[in-house]
């Protein structure tokens, strides 16, 4: 892996290209932040400027724009002729596709290499997208977190809001959320497939979903307290659904304080406890209290969490907390 | 005890000044955004007030020369390439093709970039560029990067919207359904996601935010919208005092003006703490400041660092020296348009229709 191959032979020396007349770059004399390119990039993209401007669709052309987007897969002109050769030609899409698996793993952070999977399975239809759901996964087993994997997916079951698509989710949710307690991408994704996108088969008891949602949440929260993502979850859930944030009292007050040895034998689904060794006061639900009380109008017992906070456990956002205090100070 | 760092203008200066002579083979991935790499080099010498004394005045005529050689006219309106890299240089006379036509993105930081260097905008072609972002608009209120191809998503709404707010015109686009649009990013975490139902993330929040207060100044966002996005940006903030970009994730100089300049335009910048010692911590020896500590530099988180250190600048402690003291020194920049104050004013000055008789037709 260490040797890179050699240069291919450029096109100005293969015969088959003999009938092009590459064409150079327009640059001026003063160029800003010129980029100095290998001569490999200058003759292939010289090639695909001539072809541009003689409107030829054929297969040596995709092969040259495939050599292009290897060199620079951020060249979006290069993606987009390539596309409508692709179609000009009606290429077998899943010979298309098959690259595409290829190159989306290898330039993993480029737009344009989603965006042309997205043409691609627009052209297909649903017959691509259950395949589409396995490619992603197997992506983000990799890099649990990419941006433009998550848009993806969620794109995907958007446009074909699918009854087949979206049964899977909250399995591969799980799987996701299992590997990584604090991966916010799939807490995110959750939000998306139970609360943001229409209520399908099944689904419709809502208060049924509530509850279970609730569940799952405490759960991981008494898996791993300090969890941001969890505690955003719960909020966003509540704030959804129109609950107020008492309705979780119990079990917020079981991490703002540490708990007595007993207490935590009592096993209670709906109120978790926090699991040995856990981290306590945990801060995000000392301000989770904070909120509650707030809500409650109980304004002394909000400040006196609201200092905690900002004078020994949040200290970075004590001007943030300080802000918290005069405001509910002066409704 | 430690004292507090010195910030390495000089250096940062020599890093976006070597990059605008040119840049490796292996940053090859820059052609399509060529524009950007500029504006970010140029608007760091714009923050660091040394662009007249780093550049001579021939060079800035001829950066103003290369950037209006990018401007494009053809059957969707007009606007700016971001290089000629798709151009050959037979047609570069010629109304644009089907493939080498302006970009939206690129067409937003070519009129900063000119701002930036004081020109008289007497070429630009605004009835064009009008009719170029009209073009670029779909069906969801969202834009395309160029007209009827590419990906959409709330960057090329901001770059629209920041267009129509230099030129003081709205006319070409169709507001209401682009803030639409932007309502399917927004995230139950409070800030908002590149595409609808995205994940909340830093750059998209501030794209959003500054987007509806362009546009609609005067009732921006509910109350409890407000303070759910305030919560969710100031979580952010990491205890070395940079921010992250989303929920878990690890702090990184660009957020610092993502999150900062989205907290300076909910009216919140009293609530942050200071992020200098982090950015500090981001420069690279030989200039250049990196996405975090020990990484390579590069002109987008130098230009982002010195924008949010601009909103931000740090106390430092009075018994410092003087060398120390200055180095921390920056002018105001304003949040929505991510421009240095006098650049701002030279927008206002220049870009708007009715600020010249020589519209072309
Ligand atoms: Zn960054």
């Amino acid at each position: 892996m260490t040797d890179k191959p050699p240069p291919p032979t450029p096109y100005s020396e293969r015969p088959e290209w003999s009938d092009v007349t590459p064409l150079a770059q327009y640059e001026k004399a003063n160029p800003l932040a010129p980029i100095l390119y290998t001569e490999e990039y200058k003759d292939a993209t010289g090639y695909l400027r001539a072809v541009v401007q003689s409107g030829e669709k054929s297969e040596r052309v995709l092969q040259l724009t495939e050599h292009v987007i290897r060199l620079n897969p951020a060249h979006y002109s290069a993606w987009q002729y390539r596309y409508e050769t692709v179609v000009a030609l009606d290429w077998p899409l899943d010979v298309e596709m098959t690259l595409m698996d290829e190159l989306a793993d290898k330039f993993l952070k480029t737009y344009q290499v989603w965006h042309h999977r997205r043409l691609l399975i627009m052209c297909i239809g649903l017959s691509a997208a259950g395949r589409e759901l396995g490619y992603i996964k197997q992506i983000l087993a990799q890099d649990e977190k990419n941006y433009h994997t998550w848009s993806h997916r969620q794109w995907l079951l958007a446009f074909f809001n699918d009854e087949g698509l979206w049964a899977g989710e909250l399995d591969f949710i799980d799987t996701m959320v299992n590997r990584d307690l604090r991966n916010n991408s799939a807490w995110h994704h959750r939000f998306f497939v139970v609360f943001q996108s229409g209520v399908r088969e099944g689904e419709e008891d809502r208060e049924r979903i509530v509850r279970r949602e609730l569940v799952y949440v405490k759960q991981h929260i008494s898996l791993a307290p300090n969890n941001a993502s969890a505690w955003n979850y719960l909020r966003g859930l509540l704030d959804f659904n129109k609950l107020p944030l008492a309705t979780i009292t119990p079990f917020v007050k079981l991490y703002t304080a540490p708990l007595p040895a007993a207490a935590k034998d009592i096993v209670d689904v709906d109120n978790p406890p926090p699991g040995q060794g856990a981290e306590l006061p945990c801060v995000a639900a000392v301000e989770f209290l904070a909120d509650i009380r707030e809500e409650e109008r109980n304004v002394d017992e909000a400040e006196t969490l609201w200092r905690s906070l900002a004078d020994e456990l949040d200290t970075i956002r004590k001007k943030y907390w300080e802000y918290r205090i005069a405001q509910a100070r002066s409704v | 005890m430690t004292s507090f760092p010195k910030f390495s203008r000089i250096g940062h200066a020599g890093h976006v000044n070597r990059c605008l002579t040119g840049l490796p083979a292996s940053q090859v991935e820059a052609e399509s955004t060529r524009m950007a790499v500029g504006f970010y080099c140029l608007g760091t010498l714009d923050l660091l007030g040394a662009l007249d004394s780093k550049t001579t005045d021939t060079d800035r005529k001829n950066f103003r020369e290369w950037i209006w050689e990018q401007q494009t006219h053809g059957p969707n309106g007009s606007g700016f390439r971001p290089s000629p890299f798709a151009t050959p240089d037979s047609l570069s006379e010629q109304p644009y093709g089907a493939y080498n036509g302006p970009h939206l993105v690129m067409t937003y930081t070519a009129l900063l970039t000119l701002a930036i260097l004081r020109d008289d905008f007497l070429r630009l072609d605004r009835k064009g560029l009008i009719k170029f972002m009209r073009s670029c608009q779909k069906e969801d209120g969202s834009f395309s990067i160029v007209p009827g191809f590419g990906e959409s998503d709330l960057r090329t709404i901001y770059c629209a919207f920041s267009i129509c707010h230099m030129l003081e015109d709205w006319s070409g686009i169709d507001v209401p359904r682009a803030l639409n649009y932007i309502e399917t990013c927004r995230s139950y975490e409070g800030g908002y996601g590149q595409n609808s139902f995205c994940e909340a993330s830093g750059g998209p929040t501030y794209i959003a935010l500054a987007s509806i207060h362009l546009a609609r100044p005067s009732s921006p966002l509910t109350a409890g919208q407000r303070s759910r996005s305030i919560h969710w940006l100031i979580h952010n903030q990491h205890s070395s005092g940079g921010f992250r970009g989303r929920t878990g994730k690890e702090a990184d100089a660009c957020y610092s003006f993502w999150c900062g300049a989205s907290l300076k335009i909910l009216d919140a910048e009293d609530l942050v703490d200071s992020n200098a010692q982090f950015i500090a911590s981001c420069q690279f020896k030989y200039g250049g400041i990196a996405k975090t500590p020990g990484h390579d530099p590069d002109p987008y988180h130098t230009y982002l660092s010195i924008a949010a250190l601009s909103l931000y600048p740090p106390h430092v402690p009075d018994d410092e020296s003087t060398a120390v003291l200055q180095s921390w020194k920056f002018g105001g920049l304003d949040p929505l348009l991510n421009a240095t104050t006098e650049t701002v004013a030279w927008i206002r000055a220049h870009v708007p229709s009715s600020t010249t008789g020589q519209e072309p037709q």
